[in-house]
């Protein structure tokens, strides 16, 4: 039987189907909590999967990530305190709208392009993976080290305080990848004599603690901050009109945030971003933008949504993730026994037509759930963080057990969030320490692959045309944005003398 | 982060450059992590073809050395920007978090539950007892429950692990 067929079918089992909607619908209120973004969902949740079948448990994960980057516009329209981190320009133009009473029309504006730019990314996924893994197939560990390079790269442009940071939170992130027993040589590298340490750091529990347990950390600072909310009565469908006024961004920013989701280590929150300059840079009128411009909600939340399908390409073509909650799904791959690659399109398509038809569904239902209950969802700020952050906290330690039921994994996911507070205060990201964790063992690994078929002539490297392309490409990546910060910091420097 | 500033004073007067700090402390990190790779064993040189266990780890110290010695020269001439010390609830709530991974290793993971479920909502000014209990009883019974019954996961028992056993 056709695999797209054996999937689709299997989408008639009530079990998958209700699966699929729980995870939409807790992705919905996820991303509603400000602070609880889909990314630490995912990994809170993954745990719980362990014990299910890989098509339920991946698809269960996928509807959560579609759901939870819709489910973050909610409170930053009606609270101005974004859900989730790519929601973030949602809130410009969203709060303004809802504040002249309007907050029905943006949140019904945010629902319809999340769908459209949702349903779009699942289009592309499934154009876009199959031919990318055809291409990927034939990559040897040459292509593969430069490729992950270029993934490291990449993390110079996303979202920050600093380019020259995330690149510095990428390589530690490799370093801490070192640990335990060398593949090669089955020597034991920064393991101070713990058994438990040589095979490694799990990134599990090191990705709870830098999003679940640094956050904790962080709301501890806030508790004497007040929301402000805007009253709601319904959410309201957009008019002809006003479909026709956004109609152009909402395009472009589909396509915008497919190309930049494609993008290894690249995300929603930098999609959403570009998604809103553009939004306003194509606008003849720029007046009303940071005032209520409808454009200034639609831009962002479709080029958000377009970007979780398309950054789910190079997480299942070739086990490079494409964004920090996309990289938990390749782990959750890992964890049951599958190998995300190209191999992975020939060994389980039907596993891999089953993620599609759950992100597609994940997104209509999204929609469906936002119509009904965003009045409802809105209320999820509502619980008192004196309640919900311990629990969250005690979901992330047990959590971390559960992976490998190690007291070890705890101490880790809270050493984590300790340092990656820490490390937040001082401008550093947890997404790149997090791609550097996951593609340390790809490019150590690679490395020392290629070095050996080259006998240790590194010029052989620039003899592939693949590889050439990727150092090109990571070259311009890293030094685009260096160049940027290195005249930033010599401009006032030159205005203070 | 919030961040203070004094008006009548000039910005870089007295401060360090712009992510000195920090910086510091990652070299001292890659100092210490170098020294390290020094007590690797080597591998024979047929297993390591060339590529020993501490070259990759090095390479990796030299980039992040680079890197950060890169970001400390760009911040010269920038006077750090200045830092409210965070509240007083944030060092308490990190004391916590390790004080609850402690009694999960020594008085057993439901207990550690209830304990942090009773005394973290308390420190961060929830008053009303009858929720405070219900949330310290309800949650980790359900967490438990959840994680045990339907996930089989194995906690270990810890020290009033009996006494609960007893109870039930």
């Amino acid at each position: 039987m056709d695999p797209f067929l054996t999937a689709l079918s299997s989408f008639a089992d009530p079990y998958l189907l209700m699966v699929v909607l729980i995870g939409t619908l807790g992705g919905v209120l996820v991303g509603a909590m400000p602070g609880l973004s889909s990314t630490m969902a995912t990994a809170l949740l993954l745990p719980f999967t362990l014990t299910m079948e890989p098509i339920p448990a991946i698809a269960l994960l996928s509807a959560l990530y579609c759901a939870g980057t819709f489910g973050g516009s909610i409170t930053a329209i009606l609270v101005n305190a974004p859900g989730a981190p790519p929601a973030a320009a949602t809130a410009f133009d969203g709060y303004p709208l809802a504040q002249k009473g309007f907050a029905g029309k943006a949140l019904g504006l945010a629902a319809v392009s999340s769908v459209v730019g949702g349903i779009f990314s699942v289009l592309v996924l499934l154009v876009a993976a199959p031919l990318l893994s055809r291409v990927a197939y034939n990559f040897g560990p040459p292509e593969y080290f430069a490729l992950a390079l270029f993934g490291l790269s990449m993390l110079a442009t996303i979202s920050g305080e600093s380019a020259l940071k995330n690149l510095i939170g990428g390589a530690l992130g490799v370093l801490l990848a070192t640990v335990g027993m060398d593949f090669t040589t089955g020597v034991d590298r920064f393991t101070f004599g713990m058994w438990e340490l040589s095979e490694g750091i799990h990134f599990i529990p090191v990705m709870i603690g830098l999003f679940a347990g640094a956050e904790f950390m962080k709301q501890a600072g806030k508790l004497d901050m007040k929301k402000m909310r805007v009253a709601m009565d319904a959410m309201l469908l957009p008019s002809m009109a006003e479909i026709k006024r956004c109609g152009g961004t909402i395009a472009r920013s589909c396509g915008i945030g497919s190309f930049i989701g494609l993008l290894p280590a690249e995300g929603g929150t930098v999609a959403a971003m570009i998604g809103y300059n553009e939004a306003k840079r194509w606008a003849k009128d720029k007046s009303g933008f940071g005032k209520g411009d409808i454009r200034g909600i639609a831009g962002p939340e479709a080029a958000n949504n377009a970007a979780t399908g398309a950054a789910m390409v190079p997480t299942l073509a070739l086990g490079i993730p494409g964004s920090a909650t996309t990289a938990i799904i390749l782990g959750a791959l890992v964890v049951h026994g599958l190998r995300p690659g190209p191999h992975l399109f020939t060994e389980q398509p039907t596993l891999l037509y089953s993620i599609f038809l759950a992100m597609l569904l994940a997104n209509v239902a999204f929609g469906i759930f936002g119509f009904i209950g965003a009045k409802l969802f809105a209320r999820i700020t509502l619980i008192p963080v004196e309640y919900l952050w311990p629990a969250v906290f005690i979901l992330a330690c047990i959590g971390s057990y559960a992976l490998e039921q190690a007291v070890l994994d705890v101490w880790i996911m809270v050493a984590a969030g300790l340092i990656g507070f820490l490390l937040m205060r001082y401008g550093f990201s947890p997404a790149p320490i997090i791609m550097g964790l996951i593609l340390g063992e790809l490019v150590e690994s690679s490395l020392k692959q290629s070095l050996i078929i080259f006998d240790h002539d590194w010029t052989m490297f620039l003899e592939r045309p693949i590889v050439v392309t990727f150092l090109a490409l990571t070259l311009l990546s890293v030094s685009l944005p260096l160049i940027g910060t290195a005249l930033r910091s010599v401009r006032p420097v030159r205005q203070t003398s | 982060m919030a961040e203070t500033s004094d008006p009548d004073r000039p910005a870089d007067l007295g401060r360090l450059p712009r992510d000195l700090g920090v910086g510091i402390a990652i070299l001292a990190f890659c100092a210490v992590a170098y020294v390290i790779t020094l007590g690797f064993d080597e591998a024979p040189a047929a297993l390591a073809q060339n590529v020993q266990p501490a070259t990759f780890p090095r390479m990796v110290i030299g980039v992040i050395t680079a890197m950060t010695l890169l970001m400390m020269a760009l911040g010269l001439g920038q006077p750090s920007r200045r830092k409210a010390l965070p509240a007083l609830m944030v060092p308490v709530t990190g004391a916590m978090m390790l004080g609850f991974v402690l009694a999960f290793d020594t008085l057993g993971a439901f207990e550690a539950m209830v304990l942090f479920a009773l005394v973290m909502p308390v420190l961060w000014g929830a008053r009303n007892p009858v929720a405070l209990i219900g949330f310290a009883l309800l949650f980790p019974f359900a967490v438990y429950l959840v994680f045990v019954g339907a996930l089989g996961l194995f906690f270990e028992p810890g020290v009033v692990f009996d006494v609960r056993k007893g109870l039930f």
